[in-house]
This record gives C-alpha cells, sequence and structure tokens, in this order.
C-alpha cells in the first residue's frame, strides 16, 4: 500500500464530481446539512418538544410552584384574576390560596400528573445542588436487575409469595436490591412531600413500599390503587430519548452509504475500474483512496453530531469516547455496503443489498439500546455507550471492548472478502449475488487449512448475528431460548460449511469423501478455535442471561471434574462432526449440499438444547 | 521487450487461453489477430497484469508482469473507453499522470503535446459530452501519459467512424516510428496488416500461427499468376482486348505459355498476386488449430 497514491485517489473520489454539481445544488446540501447540525442537538437532548406549553397554568408570582412550572415547558403561564378561570376553561390548573386545583377534565388531570413529577424533578435538581450530599440524600441505593427464574427460586425457598403479598421487600432472606430500591422511593417521596406540599401527597410508592412494591420500582408510577405490575410498569417502557439519540447517530449513515455504494459499483459498470487497476497501485490503495473520504466524512459527521450533544446535555466540550464508539458502527455500514456493491450487477440490485444492510444494521444499533436497563443487552450496540458517553455515564474497558470488536472484526471481514472481488476477473463478471458470494468466499482457499482460516475468519460475522438475534427474541418470553438455539445452529453450521461448498462449486479440492472429512475437520477445528471469542461475552457478564447462554456459551454451569472436560472437547467434535457431514453433501452438488446442512444443523441443535436443558 | 511463456487462463472449466508463447522486440509492432473468443483480449490483459495466468509467465520491459513497477512501462488501451465521464480531459489526464509518479510540470507538457497530436480540442468539456472518438483520443493520451515503452491496444479503432479510424491508426503508426514496442490486437485486418512487423493468428485460445506477413502469407497464402495471351486458350476470359487466365504455379504459367504459343499467339503480360492477411486468417482458420 502506498499512503501517497491512496491519498492521491482519495482527493480524485472527492474532487471528481466536483463539476457535476451546480451551485444551487450545493447550496440546498449545505443548507440541509446545517439545519441537521443545528437541530439534532436540540432533539436529540430535548426530545422533540410536542407538548411545549400545552398545560394552561394559573399561578402566582409568590407561589412555591412558580418556579416548577417555569421549569417545565409543559407549561405555558396564564393571567387569570380568580379561579372561576378553571369552569370557563381558560386554564387547566389554578394554583392559589388553596392550593392546587385541577380542572374538571382529562386535561386538567393529566396536568395535574405533570405539576406532581415536575415538582419531583426540580426538588431533586434543587437536592442535587445541596453542597451536603449526604443530607440532601440520606439514604444511598444501588438497584441489581435480577432474573426473574432465579428471583423465583429463592421466593419460593423463603416464605413461598404465591399471593404477592409477600414481597421481596418483606423476605428477610432475601437481599435482593429492590427492597432498597423502594427505601429510596419512600424517601424520595418523602423528601417531595416536604417541599412541594399537597402535590406530594401521594402514598402508593410509600404504601408500596410496605406492601407490594415491585421489585426494582425507580419511579413508582405504577397507579395508586395498585400493589404489584409487570416489570413493563417499573420502568419508562420505552427509552424514547435513547432511540432518539440512536437515531441521529444512524441516519447520517444511511445515506452515506447509499453514495458510497454508488461510487464503489460505478467503477464496476462499464469496466471503468479497468484503468486504475491497471495503473501502478495497488487495490488496497484503490479501496482505502475511495473509502476514505467516506469514512473521514461520516466521523467528522458523527463526531460534530456527538460533540454538539454533549456541550448542549452537559456544557463541555467532549464526545471522543462517542467517536471511538461509532467508529466500528461506521466502518461496518462501509465494509457492508461494499462487500454489496461487489455483489450486485446493477443499481437495482444495489438498492436491494443497502436496503438490507440498513434495515440489519439499524436493527443492529437500535434494538439492544431498547435494553437500556439490562447492560449486557445494551452493551451489543456501540450506540449504547454513544448514549452512555453523552448522558456522562461511566464506560467500563471490557464493556467497550466487547461493543466494537465485534462490528470492528465483521467490518475488516466485509473489506477483506470485498477487497478479494477486487480484481479483473470478479469486478466485471455477471455472475448472480449468490454466484459472488461464492466467489468471495472461495478465492482464498486453495488448500485444506485455508478452510480452516476462513471459518475463524468468519467468527465475528457469527457472533454479530448471535447478538443481534439475542436482542430480538430476548423478548419472546419462553420461546426465547429454543429460537436463539434454532439461530445458533443455523448460522454457525453455515459459517463452518458454506466456504467448503464454495470451494468445490470452484473446483478446488478433489469430490472425495476423505477430502471433505479432511476440510469438515479443519473447518471444525477452526470454529471451535474462533468460538473462543465468545469468552468476551462472559468478560462482560452477558451469560448471566440464560438466552445469552445458551446461545454463546453453552454452558457449563455448576459442573467439574471430568464434566468440565467433556463439555471442553464435546463442542470440537460436535463442530468437526458437523462441519464434516455439511463437507460430504458439498461435495456433490448444492441440493445435497443443502440436505446435509439441514442434517448438520439438526445434529447441532439437538446437542445444544440436551446442553442447555441438562447444564444451564 | 515483451516474452509470453505457455501462457494458460482458465475460467472454471473454461480454457480461454491455451498455451500461448511468443515475443516482442523493442520497437516492434505485434498483431494479434483471431474471431471473437479466439483468446486475443485475455492474452492481452494477462500481458497488462490484469488477469492473472492460471499457468506460465510473462514479462514486459524487463519486469514480471505481476510486479507494479511494470506498469511505469505499460500503456494500455482497453477495447472500450471506460473513462469517468464527470472529468474533463484535463482533470482525468492529470490524475492518471499524478497515480504513474509524473511530475506535474512534464505532465501538463504531455498532455498539452499529446492532445495537440490528437487533435483534441474541447480539453475542459467534461467526458461525458463528448463524442466516442474524442473519447477514444482521451484513452489513448493517458495510455501515453507516462511515456511507456510498451503499448498495449486491444482494438484502438474498434467502433469508429473511418475517419477516425485512420487518424488514429495512422497515429498509431507515428508511435511506433518514435520506437515504442506496441502490441496490436483487431478485427480489422487491415489495419493489422498496414502497421504490423509480425503477427499471430488465434483461435479457440491458441495461437494457431505466427511470423511476419511475407512468411504467413508463404505458410498460409496462395500465391496466384494472371497470365495474360493475345489468343485465346482453355479457361482464359476476354478482359480488354487480352485473355486473363489465372494459374497458382509456375509450371502452369509455362503450360499456358505453350498453349499460346501453338494457337499462334504469346504471352503478353504476367501478373503475380498474393493473399490478403485477411485470406491467409480465413485459410488458418478454416484448416482448424494447429497440426490438423
Amino acid at each position: 500500500m502506498n499512503p501517497r497514491k491512496l491519498l492521491r485517489i482519495a482527493r480524485w473520489e472527492v474532487t471528481k464530481n466536483a463539476g457535476g454539481l451546480d451551485r444551487r445544488t450545493i447550496a440546498v446540501v449545505v443548507v440541509a446539512v446545517a439545519g441537521l447540525a443545528l437541530v439534532a442537538p436540540v432533539v436529540g437532548v430535548g426530545g422533540v418538544g410536542v407538548d411545549d406549553g400545552i398545560y394552561r397554568v394559573a399561578v402566582d408570582d409568590d407561589s412555591q410552584y412558580d418556579d416548577v412550572v417555569a421549569n417545565d415547558s409543559t407549561f405555558t403561564v396564564r393571567e387569570a384574576s380568580s379561579r372561576d378561570a378553571l369552569e370557563r376553561g381558560t386554564v387547566d390548573l389554578w394554583i392559589g390560596e388553596r392550593g392546587v386545583e385541577p380542572a374538571d377534565s382529562r386535561k386538567g388531570a393529566a396536568a395535574y400528573e405533570e405539576l406532581r413529577e415536575s415538582a419531583s424533578t426540580y426538588n431533586n435538581q434543587q437536592l442535587a445542588k445541596e453542597g451536603n450530599q449526604t443530607a440532601a440524600f440520606p439514604v444511598s441505593v444501588t438497584v441489581q436487575f435480577r432474573e426473574q427464574a432465579s428471583l423465583n427460586t429463592s421466593l419460593g425457598a423463603g416464605s413461598g409469595n404465591s399471593d404477592g403479598d409477600d414481597s421481596p421487600a418483606t423476605d428477610p432472606d432475601d437481599d435482593s436490591p429492590s427492597t432498597g430500591g423502594d427505601d429510596s422511593e419512600t424517601d424520595q417521596s418523602g423528601t417531595e412531600d416536604d417541599a412541594t406540599g399537597s402535590v406530594g401527597d401521594d402514598d402508593s410508592t410509600a404504601d408500596g413500599n410496605t406492601g407490594g412494591a415491585p421489585p426494582g420500582g425507580v419511579t413508582g408510577p405504577l397507579s395508586e390503587d395498585e400493589l404489584s405490575g409487570s416489570p413493563a410498569d417499573i420502568n419508562p417502557p420505552f427509552p424514547f430519548q435513547s432511540l432518539v439519540l440512536a437515531f441521529i447517530f444512524v441516519i447520517p449513515l444511511n445515506f452515506l452509504i447509499q453514495a458510497y455504494g454508488s461510487t464503489m459499483l460505478s467503477e464496476r459498470l462499464k469496466r471503468r475500474g479497468e484503468l486504475l487497476l491497471v495503473s501502478p497501485v495497488t487495490r488496497l490503495d484503490i479501496i482505502g483512496g475511495k473509502t476514505l473520504p467516506y469514512f473521514a466524512g461520516a466521523m467528522v459527521t458523527e463526531g460534530a453530531i456527538a460533540v454538539g450533544l454533549v456541550y448542549v446535555a452537559r456544557g463541555e466540550l467532549g464526545g471522543l469516547i462517542s467517536m471511538l464508539a461509532i467508529m466500528p458502527l461506521v466502518l461496518l455500514f462501509l465494509g457492508a455496503t461494499f462487500l454489496g456493491s461487489m455483489f450486485a450487477r446493477s443499481f437495482k440490485e444495489l438498492t436491494f443489498v443497502t436496503v438490507t444492510i440498513t434495515v440489519v444494521l439499524t436493527s443492529y444499533a437500535f434494538v439492544p439500546a431498547i435494553f437500556t436497563d439490562i447492560d449486557s443487552l445494551a452493551l451489543i450496540s456501540p450506540l449504547t455507550l454513544v448514549v452512555r458517553d453523552l448522558q456522562g455515564e461511566a464506560i467500563g474497558f471490557q464493556g467497550f471492548i466487547f461493543s466494537t470488536l465485534p462490528p470492528l472484526l465483521s467490518a475488516l471481514v466485509f473489506f477483506g472478502l470485498g477487497s478479494g472481488l477486487y480484481r479483473e476477473e470478479d469486478m466485471f463478471d455477471q455472475r448472480s449475488i449468490s454466484g459472488k458470494v461464492l466467489d468471495a468466499l472461495a478465492g482464498p482457499i486453495s488448500r485444506p487449512y485455508h478452510v480452516g482460516v476462513m471459518t475463524m475468519i468468519l467468527i465475528p460475522f457469527v457472533f454479530v448475528i448471535q447478538l443481534l438475534a439475542i436482542a430480538l427474541l430476548f423478548a419472546t418470553g419462553d420461546l426465547s431460548v429454543p429460537l436463539i438455539l434454532v439461530v445458533v445452529a443455523v448460522v454457525e453450521e453455515i459459517a463452518k460449511s458454506l466456504h467448503i461448498y464454495a470451494s468445490y462449486d470452484h473446483n478446488r479440492f478433489d469430490a472425495t469423501a476423505r477430502v471433505a472429512i479432511v476440510l469438515g475437520i479443519a473447518s471444525g477445528v477452526g470454529f471451535f478455535l474462533g468460538e473462543k471469542i465468545a469468552l468476551l461475552a462472559q468478560l462482560v457478564g452477558l451469560q448471566n442471561l440464560a438466552v445469552a447462554e445458551a446461545g454463546l456459551s453453552g454452558g457449563v454451569a455448576d459442573v467439574s471434574g471430568p464434566v468440565v472436560i467433556l463439555f471442553l472437547l464435546a463442542p470440537l467434535v460436535l463442530h468437526i462432526v458437523t462441519a464434516a457431514i455439511s463437507a460430504l453433501g458439498a461435495r456433490k452438488n448444492r441440493r445435497a449440499y443443502l440436505l446435509a446442512l439441514a442434517v448438520a444443523i439438526a445434529v447441532h441443535f439437538v446437542y445444544n438444547f440436551t446442553v442447555v436443558r441438562s447444564f444451564v | 521487450m515483451i516474452e509470453a511463456w505457455e501462457l494458460r487462463k482458465e475460467y472454471g472449466g473454461f480454457v480461454a487461453v491455451e498455451g500461448s508463447s511468443f515475443s516482442v522486440d523493442r520497437g516492434e509492432v505485434f498483431g494479434i489477430i483471431g474471431p471473437n473468443g479466439a483468446g486475443k483480449t485475455t492474452t492481452l490483459k494477462m500481458l497488462a497484469g490484469l488477469l492473472e495466468p492460471t499457468a506460465g509467465e510473462a514479462e514486459v520491459a524487463g519486469y514480471d508482469v505481476s510486479e507494479t513497477e511494470m506498469r511505469h512501462q505499460l500503456g494500455f488501451l482497453p477495447e472500450e473507453s471506460p473513462l469517468y465521464e464527470e472529468m474533463t480531459p484535463k482533470t482525468y489526464l492529470d490524475f492518471f499522470a499524478d497515480l504513474y509518479d509524473v511530475d506535474s510540470a512534464v505532465a501538463r507538457e504531455r498532455r498539452e503535446e499529446t492532445l495537440d497530436d490528437l487533435d483534441l480540442e474541447h480539453r475542459n468539456r467534461q467526458l461525458g459530452d463528448m463524442s466516442k472518438g474524442m473519447k477514444r483520443k482521451v484513452a489513448i493520451a493517458r495510455s501515453l501519459i507516462n511515456d511507456p515503452e510498451v503499448l498495449i491496444y486491444d482494438e484502438p479503432a474498434s467502433g469508429l467512424d473511418p475517419l477516425t479510424t485512420n487518424y488514429i491508426i495512422e497515429f498509431t503508426e507515428r508511435l511506433a516510428e518514435e520506437g515504442k514496442t506496441i502490441i496490436f490486437s483487431a478485427h480489422n485486418l487491415f489495419h493489422v496488416e498496414s502497421i504490423c512487423d509480425r503477427v499471430a493468428i488465434m483461435n479457440e485460445g491458441e495461437i494457431v500461427a505466427r511470423g511476419d506477413l511475407d512468411r504467413l502469407q508463404d505458410e498460409y497464402g496462395e500465391t496466384t499468376y494472371h497470365v495474360y495471351t493475345t489468343v485465346e486458350i482453355p479457361e482464359s476470359v476476354r478482359e480488354n482486348g487480352r485473355y486473363r487466365t489465372v494459374v497458382e504455379s509456375m509450371e502452369a504459367v509455362d503450360e499456358r505459355r505453350e498453349q499460346a504459343q501453338a494457337a499462334g499467339g504469346e504471352v503478353v503480360d504476367i501478373r503475380t498476386e498474393q493473399s490478403s492477411l485477411e485470406e491467409v486468417f480465413l485459410n488458418v482458420a478454416q484448416s482448424g488449430r494447429p497440426g490438423q
């Protein structure tokens, strides 16, 4: 690779279209980008503000609620001489000497509820400004979430909680953090009461604490009559702000890959890229040079968004962690698009490819972010790191690696496979997308050990798909474990065998049973070694989730001695056997391969299911 | 300057080029002709380092074709002119000059000189707005921007109007006179015949005949003798007051002379005609593969 030439190609990539854009188009683009840059931080931090000023409040200037109302943008202050304004419907809340009175309407009730929450927020903000924080917050609570299954076990062993009255809070043997959480809520409410008088006169949380308060209740939004509820009632069910932030970061990437995919594909149409290939530059110079402007553009855009958001949110310059976290995602988008543009034969096909990439990778970025309260799931997406960075939360090194390494390695795999196709023989070939996939996989393979290496190379890709599947299937309840086991078996068996089939399709090996078994052993061993990347999951505690345990590690909990050795060797045997089954089919034809693959998947599923049922 | 040893290229199970060996001397113009699918373009692309040979080796200007340094010595013109149509001739040529490490001042001078030679105007117009002939001229200028020792031109005048075609062929002749080593493929055998020193004829991936034009005509062509007599003899046709008989050997000429004398006349003219390259090519193609 020659950096000078790479940069020259990058400069050319940026400037070659300069003459094709008129000034009006450039002006429109600049205004659009500037508008996005201005609006994005405000929307990201403050929300979309659709409810600004919807509640009309009449409040005295010397009322203790005056600052509360001023602090909440949903309220708008209206001048009113008497509480008749409530009757006339010109205000929703009247705050006078008799306290807070809502209008006799649903909107009035909603305004009242909003004021109550707003008062609570205001009080907490005031307390946070206190010099003596111990006095302001005398009880410190650490909230930890526990799996339902383990909680039920402990409850069963304790007091036999059948009717819900004996909550974890009353179980003396249960040291569940939820107890503390409820205590904390009591204190917060109490403080709130002191500060807000009648508005803070809410006993529900305090009552719930001594009765059937839900575990882990932080904000306590259950209705006053309820003593228990579903987990969804406990916390805000949808992390809107996190998703808006994620959305702001992902949207520019979706636009970017359209332009990037087009420029890559245009090199292949009409053989335009042929003259670059015959000039004294390497294909890495070409690919790197053509990719660099898009990568740099993405990082500048994402960086500007991150810095802007940090500044708006915290009033300080920052966002470095966000940029580092977003970089693998940018590379993943670009890598997948690059490979896709090597597969597509026309802009029509490229559209299909980029839409697929957009949907899959946006899901990968979004879905884990929904599980904001489950660290190990949320951290599957690098955007979670970004959101946490913007919110000023600490990010551990292990979490950072867990979150960023899989997409980074996957991006490298995409670029590697695509680079293999960036040559005269493949670039201008009109084979179908499936044919190109086989070309990409078979390209680097000429010896049996290459099969094992290729299997290892595909591991990050497998890992990312499995993580995405875990995030997607996590909410499916009892079905989640069987479903994830199916996904695991399918993905892993394809990853172990597709390149073997591609090798046979390209006449790389003799179609004898002996050679097929050798290839199966190579692939199985390669996968076994590469699979150890799943240790990353254990580093951040993903194995604490049953579904992740089932999907990623196979689980060897609470076993020892010979059983441990068995469980270390059994996956190796499994991977070799199933890869050999697929290879035996692949040596014949596509139909035989698909049949053998189905058998291998079935064997893999039965193995995993047995292990999970027995030991997880 | 160019050496190829047993080049072979296989795509899947299809053999595009098989056992192709030849050499081209410095300053020589070497033509490759053959029907569509004969393997001409594949051979040229292997020499240009675009395609990796399945077997065999090749050197250009003393470098193995897989070496990047070889490309500094090479100007390659593919059959189509795949230009970046949003660029202008100036920006396009400057970009490639930079990739070939040509000093910018030298590149500017060379660019203007070449475009002058090629009689190309509108140098700031976008390539997409140019005619096919103008685009071809820009493509040729690009192949010369690094002042290469070796030129590989694949169908340089393909699909162009007769005037532009003639211009490009003459330009290529001038390049040959300047000492460039040129390897050249064409469908139009007249072009090959007019500028090539030696020719290889390819068919079904193999070189089936090679050599200078005289040798090819001797080996694969036919020499015919047109005997003009004052009197009618067997198989003669009347033509401008004389009788013309076409024979294929000097022995037959002697026979016609005797026949004319016997009829009271004489032979007044004998003209020799040799097969064109096209006829040689057709003969070779129809005779099948070498040895058959």
